[in-house]
């Protein structure tokens, strides 16, 4: 069974440490103690490996989770540190000095999810959507068939039937 | 850096004189690998047009569509798939998933056309080069996306049934019912079949997703006896279900039963709808059955003032009086009754129209009148002795039974006939201790009654003896009967045609029996109607003549169920009771 | 006094010296999208003064697909066929990843045989992408012999898909539940022939390309990464093992049989575009020898996929996971949300190409000369839509 590090459950407001699999954890945090966290788990708890950043629009709860996933090459372990950030206007503090390659993640998430991180490197430079003018598309509201049928022409000859209506109106009509 | 590190590339001119790996123009076939998914085929012979293909293809590229020289027909939508090639990724799931086996692929990959339509063709349909092709992608054995099995029916020990009248099907647990509404694809195939076209797929599905009330809600849409149609009812739809193909149907009968069961009576009313509010008008129902009932129930839903005639002491019909207990329990069958009549239904019962109230009287007296009283008439066995004291009628038997009365059938019965009447009398009779033979005169492929009725009889120690002819009946020295039957051979009647059984005289023999039931069909009584009140109301070979709603000659009233269908069975007359309700309820709003 | 025909001759390279197109020293060239030296679709926007680069910015979007918000509208089965498209030469690696972490996420158990099928498509995957690869990078230093050779070889690998999957390039095979199918008749004897016919070759181009002094001229000393970098960017596969760094998800935390087959890590201690070429040439002699293992001692016959629920109807219990596999490249995850509907809540597709190609290609770059620049990106070995899934 692992533990949350007793220097770290008395820094820090921690959710419980949900274990996955032998290899895999997660763990719940608040959102404004991420970095001073990760900078701990990644200096005195050998999760130096980033394996990504990412966010799950949880629409419902009015909230992104943000998931950053550690892991320790020593006893092979990852960590998924997660917090949440409010959808409104969500803003969250950009650890880019931590890994040199999470300002890349924190660029994506503002472009994909409109989360803002201010002072990362190249944050507002558009990363895979040059040119979009759209909310950004991995929110839950964005619909993708909705905007490719408002953006792109369908090709004409395409209709379909259901089974069971074309059988009633072929074999019995009458029926209400 | 040493010398080798220049010399060593010079190795690539010894390729120069090796054989190429490329080859030489032009290019031979070069034909895609034994399971390599290539353009589709399908055999549109086997296909049944359910769509399974559409709703797993996750880029939209198919569609059903009416092809030339297909309708649809019972289980089969008619329509076929069109694949639009501009799409198709060649994933192969619509191969996987088809439940009729008929969508494969060729292994054929070189299509060229300048014609961008022509890349969208319905496999099996439009002739292609490819359709003969013997290679190319197929399921692999051991392999399937659906599954082929039905749940199995928890149900009493044939040793344990056939020692009481307990109910033998126990009804599926909420994880087994979950389990098998999981199979089913939605492509309601089974609904145009159902006669009374329940929203199978909808309650299939509620099934499925834990939502019961919605599920009691789509069965009372179209039929108001789910407790007893969940059990007894001859379940043409899993007949059209698409599953049924290639492996087991959809268990619909006992996923209806389900519903019905898994929520108490007095909670009906808060999840089924309101009736609508009252009219004023009257209508008079003769006949207490699953027909006359659903009539009544829709009539009443629609605001209508509903009373109901029945000649027997109990409402039901055949249905109670019928059909055995271990099939199907009073409590079950008395469910649905109770749940009618607390929407205000007045059912009268022991009140024979014709005898105990006039039939011309209740015209009179009602704005539409609903006739569904079955068939009471019992066919003799029209041979020699048929009419002697041990030669019983086999609906007579068992509503003796549900009254609770001995019929006394003896030691050893010969049951004749070969449908499910004559089945439940056999197994009736085996439970009441007797030794059972069924005389048939065809084949047992032959017989009317349902496969499982038959397997269910023969593992319950009845002896089924087909190809047999009773030819007279005698008294026995004991009071027992004699029975003389002989053997029948099967004379072909060319193709197409079923062949005749036909008596070799000299296989005929004496058998003693205590009783003989017979069970070979009943007939039409409609005697309550006096010539004079016929007003219009036509008869033809005993039965009414009613238009495509139930609607008689005479436009007051209407009639259906087993006096007027020839399915004769209880969905059918529910159907019947239903159609006709819209109908009378149209009639009246429009005359009010 | 004579000051020379001004910037005739390069300027020495100055890291600290800033961008400065206004200057007029700095000319901006885009090497990519359409570029042969580049892998995929995707460019660099390199700032050059003379040969030198100055500056480097990594630019995807070319190809994005916004697979992983399609697959937020799919049923978890209808996924399958979409996922192997994230990366055109390994798709294997996506439909494995995929299919772990749904039937972890369902608790399905995979049979036996199943894990063996996968684990060998994992491994032939493996050696037709570095097969590719090695063309590239031959080809990047201006060795166009090699790729002829390596292409053909990868096809051989195709061809056994092929017959296995019945796709070449997207084999669909590795399905939720297990495998689509189990070995055809014949197959073991073919792919054992391809596999010497592999051998062979890897020979050949091991002796002209690797004991060739244009290569090593050109490879050596190129893209040095630092030791210390490893974990700084997150760096994985072959780039750290090249670095000296054992570390490698088929031994480290073994999945499907890999704890059942006998192998060790491939490393090197340059950590330059050389060692690089030289641990992935090892892993295709690696390769090789797994997939006979495999092949030897994989059992016969057996079921290869577990009845699952209907795929139509099947929801996946609310949760999350993270599943990884040792991919030519490095780590290459799937991280799965559900909840507990029929179709995924989030999957986040974690490729090794999202440091190699942005992070790391952009540092290393600087101060590089502009022949080089297609040699070191093919030596980083990156696929774009891993990027911009
Ligand atoms: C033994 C047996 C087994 C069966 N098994 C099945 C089965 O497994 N599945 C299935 O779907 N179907 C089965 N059936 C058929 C099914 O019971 C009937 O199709 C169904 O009951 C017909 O309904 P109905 O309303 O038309 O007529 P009935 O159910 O026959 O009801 C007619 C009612 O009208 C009453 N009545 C008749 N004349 C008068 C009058 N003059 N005045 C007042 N009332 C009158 C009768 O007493 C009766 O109650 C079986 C039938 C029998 C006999
Ligand atoms: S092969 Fe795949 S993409 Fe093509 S029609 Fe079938 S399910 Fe759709």
């Amino acid at each position: 069974m692992r533990t949350i590090p007793a220097d770290i459950a008395e820094r820090f407001e921690v959710g419980p440490l949900v274990s996955k699999r032998a290899d895999l954890s997660t763990l719940d945090v608040d959102a404004k103690d991420v970095p001073e966290l990760l900078a701990r788990l990644r200096d005195r708890h050998g999760y130096r490996h980033l394996s990504f950043v990412t966010a799950t629009d949880q629409i419902e709860e009015g909230v992104f989770v943000l998931t950053y996933m550690l892991h320790n090459h020593a006893d092979n372990h990852s960590l998924g540190v997660k917090c949440r950030v409010g959808r409104e206007n969500a803003v969250m503090e950009s650890c880019h000095l931590l890994w040199e390659q999470m300002w890349t993640y924190q660029r994506e998430l503002k472009e994909l999810f409109g989360i803002d991180f201010p002072g990362s490197p190249r944050v507002d430079e558009s990363f895979v959507l040059e040119g979009w003018i759209d909310i950004p598309p991995m929110r839950r509201e964005f619909d993708t068939r909705e905007y490719s049928e408002r953006t792109f022409p369908t090709r004409p000859g395409r209709s379909t039937k259901d089974p069971a209506t074309h059988m009633k109106e072929k074999l019995y009509p009458e029926a209400l | 850096m040493d010398v080798k590190d220049f010399i060593a590339p010079f190795a690539v001119w010894k390729r120069a004189f090796e054989k190429p790996f490329t080859v030489k123009k032009p290019i031979d076939e070069r034909p895609g690998a034994p399971r390599y998914r290539g353009f589709h085929k399908n055999d549109a012979d086997a296909c049944v047009g359910c769509g399974s293909c559409e709703a797993i293809c996750q880029n939209a590229a198919i569609d059903l569509v009416e092809v030339a020289g297909r309708s649809p027909s019972a289980g089969d939508s008619g329509l076929r798939p069109r694949i639009d090639y501009g799409r198709c990724c060649w994933c192969a799931l619509c191969v996987d998933i088809c439940p009729s086996g008929s969508l494969t692929m060729s292994n054929e990959y070189v299509w060229i056309s300048s014609d961008p339509e022509d890349f969208r063709f319905v496999p099996g349909v439009d002739p292609k080069p490819w359709d003969s092709a013997e290679l190319g992608y197929k399921r692999a054995e051991g392999y399937s996306l659906l599954d082929k099995e039905r749940v199995e029916m928890p149900e009493l020990p044939h040793a344990e049934g056939v020692a009481s009248f307990r109910e033998l099907v126990k009804g599926y647990s909420r994880e087994l019912a979950e389990k098998e509404a999981d199979r089913c694809v939605e492509c309601g195939l089974c609904v145009a079949s159902c006669p009374a076209h329940m929203d199978i797929p909808g309650y299939i599905r509620a099934v499925r997703e834990g939502n019961i009330d919605e599920g009691l809600r789509l069965l009372y849409e179209t039929n108001p006896f789910p407790e007893a149609c969940g059990r007894v009812c001859t379940h043409v739809c899993e007949e059209a279900c698409s599953i049924g193909v290639q492996g087991d149907p959809l268990a619909i009968r006992w996923l209806k039963r389900y519903i019905a069961d898994q929520v108490e009576l007095a909670d009906y009313a808060k999840e089924l709808p309101r009736k609508d509010a009252p009219t004023g008008k009257k209508v008079a129902v003769v006949g207490a059955g699953p027909g006359g009932l659903a009539a009544a129930y829709y009539l009443a839903m629609a605001g209508h003032e509903v009373r109901v005639l029945e000649a027997a002491p109990k409402a039901g019909g055949m249905l109670r009086y019928g059909i055995p207990e271990y099939r199907l329990p009073y409590e079950a069958l008395d469910k649905d009754i109770a749940y009618i009549e607390s929407l205000g239904v007045k059912v009268e019962t022991s009140v024979a129209v014709g005898k105990d109230m006039d039939y011309a009287k209740l015209k009179r007296e009602h704005d539409a009148v609903y006739v569904s009283t079955g068939l009471p008439a019992a066919y003799k066995l029209d041979v020699p002795g048929d009419d002697l004291s041990c030669v019983r009628d086999g609906v007579e038997v068992l509503a003796r039974v549900t009254r609770g009365e001995d019929p006394k059938l003896g030691k050893k019965v010969a049951v004749v006939g070969g449908g499910n009447v004559a089945m439940d009398c056999a197994r009736t009779a085996r439970r009441l201790g007797a030794e059972v033979d069924i005389l048939y005169r065809r084949r047992e492929v032959d017989m009317p009654a349902d496969v499982e009725e038959i397997v269910e009889s023969k593992a319950e120690g009845v002896n089924i003896v087909v190809q047999a002819i009773p030819t007279g009946l005698k008294l026995g020295p004991d009071g027992s009967a004699l029975v003389s039957w002989g053997r029948a051979r099967m004379v072909d009647q060319g193709p197409g045609k079923r062949p005749l059984p036909e008596l070799m005289p000299e296989t005929v023999r004496e058998v003693r029996y205590d009783t003989i039931v017979a069970a070979i069909g009943q007939g039409p009584d409609l005697s309550f109607i006096a010539a004079d009140a016929a007003d219009g109301l036509e008869v033809k070979r005993y039965k009414p003549v009613v238009d495509a709603t139930g609607r008689t000659g005479d436009p007051k009233v209407w009639a259906g169920g087993d006096l007027v269908n020839e399915k004769k069975d209880a969905i059918s007359a529910i159907a019947d009771g239903h159609r006709a309700a819209l109908a009378i309820d149209r009639a009246l709003r429009k005359g009010a | 006094m004579f000051e020379g025909v001004k910037g005739f001759f390069p300027p020495p390279y100055d890291p600290k010296e800033p961008v400065d197109f206004g200057s007029g020293k700095f000319l901006k060239m885009w090497q990519g999208p359409q570029h042969p030296g580049i892998t995929g679709n995707m460019s660099l926007e390199l700032a050059i003064a003379g040969d030198t680069v100055y500056d480097c910015k990594t630019h995807v979007g070319y190809l994005h697909r916004g697979f992983e918000k399609l697959m937020e509208r799919r049923l978890w089965m209808q996924n399958f066929p979409l996922v192997c498209r994230i990366a055109v030469p390994e798709p294997d690696f996506n439909e494995y990843c995929y299919a772990a972490a749904i039937e972890e996420l369902a608790g399905v158990e995979v049979p036996e045989k199943a894990k063996w099928l996968r684990n060998l498509t994992l491994e032939m995957i493996r050696l037709a992408s570095y097969l590719m690869w090695i063309g590239g990078q031959a080809g990047a230093f201006g060795h166009g012999t090699i790729i002829q050779w390596s292409a053909t070889m990868r096809d051989y690998v195709l061809d056994l898909f092929e017959e296995l999957s019945g796709g070449r390039i997207y084999h669909m095979y590795i399905i939720p539940g297990g495998v689509r199918s189990d070995l055809p008749e014949g197959w073991k004897a073919h792919a054992l022939e391809v596999m010497d016919t592999i051998e062979k070759n890897l020979d050949d181009i091991e002796l002209v390309m690797f004991h060739n002094a244009v290569f090593k001229l050109r490879a050596k000393g190129l893209g040095v990464i630092p030791k210390d970098w490893i974990d700084r960017y997150g760096i994985t596969g072959p780039n750290a093992r090249a670095a000296g760094f054992r570390r490698d998800l088929r031994k480290d935390q073994p999945y499907l049989v890999y704890d059942k087959l006998d192998f060790d890590y491939v490393t090197a201690e340059g950590s330059d575009a050389y060692d690089r070429a030289k641990v992935r040439l090892g892993e295709m002699y690696q390769a090789i020898d797994l997939i006979r293992q495999m092949l030897a001692r994989m059992p016969s016959g057996g079921e290869f996929k577990t009845a699952l629920p209907n795929p139509l109807h099947w929801k996946i219990p609310a949760g999350e996971t993270y599943v990884k596999s040792e991919c030519t490249r490095g780590e290459y995850g799937f991280y799965v949300v559900s909840d507990g509907s029929d179709k995924p809540r989030r999957v986040v597709v974690r490729g090794p190409s999202y440091t190699h190609a942005v992070s790391v290609m952009e540092t290393l770059a600087k101060g590089q000369n502009i022949a080089d620049v297609a040699g070191l990106m093919v030596s980083l070995h990156t696929y774009p839509p891993e990027i911009e899934r």
